[in-house]
């Protein structure tokens, strides 16, 4: 998971490697899901968190189908 | 997991936040009276059920996601510490995972250009224009995690 300048830079960069696009989100929307994600990883309580309720934190940013399915 | 992994986890992950690094087995060995064998076998299954990630062939933990204690691309200044973050995702994970501000410096993956990213508030105010690339399907991600 990488950053990258601009949607040319991300092309050349997949081409160069030879490598299909996966999926791409701007930087304020990764900000956003990784806030969701990592918010409770410091908790005192924290248990391993079921696919389910990782699956249902990517569909509520809108990253659903396949490339985002976790099963 | 249980509770005495979970204790084993949770011991490692306030040992990050506090010294900047991982626990040796060994110093996780003497914190919980342990011989250094119990707490390595317990970092293995930390390992296999993904709540750690350990160096190939090692007890040496290489990820407490989104903590990386190896160089990567990713650095990060929050909670009054430099961190490495394993990815462009887990960068901005550990401002998250501390509740605070931080910076990353990184590096564009395609020019190599060095770019700046920076939450403030939990918004991120510098290299909004950003774009990051997920390259493995979420149901790979634990298939090669050094990669994804």
């Amino acid at each position: 998971m990488v950053y990258l300048r601009s949607e040319d830079h991300l092309r050349r960069w997949l081409d160069a490697n030879g490598w299909e696009p996966g999926a791409t989100l701007t930087a304020p929307a990764m900000n956003d899901l990784a806030r969701a994600w990592w918010w409770s990883r410091l908790d005192p309580g924290w248990r391993p968190r079921p696919r389910e309720e990782s699956q249902a934190i990517l569909d509520g940013f809108g990253l659903t189908g396949e490339f985002w399915s976790l099963a | 997991m249980d509770a005495f992994d979970l204790d084993v986890r949770r011991h490692v992950y306030l040992s990050v936040v506090a010294n900047g690094r991982p626990p040796t087995t060994m110093e996780t060995a003497v914190a919980f009276g342990r011989d250094e064998e119990e707490i390595a076998d317990a970092y293995l299954r930390l390992h296999d059920a993904h709540a750690l990630v350990l160096a190939p062939e090692s007890t040496e933990i290489w990820m407490a996601n989104p903590f990386c204690f190896r160089p990567t691309p990713h650095r990060v200044s929050a909670g009054g510490r430099g961190w490495t973050g394993t990815c462009a995702w887990d960068a901005l994970g550990i401002p998250a995972a501390l509740h605070g501000d931080g910076r990353i410096e990184s590096a564009c993956a395609c020019c190599g250009e060095a770019l700046e990213l920076e939450v403030v508030d939990g918004e991120l105010t510098t290299g909004r224009n950003l774009l990051v690339h997920i390259l493995v399907p979420a149901r790979h991600w634990w298939d090669d995690i050094g990669f994804t």
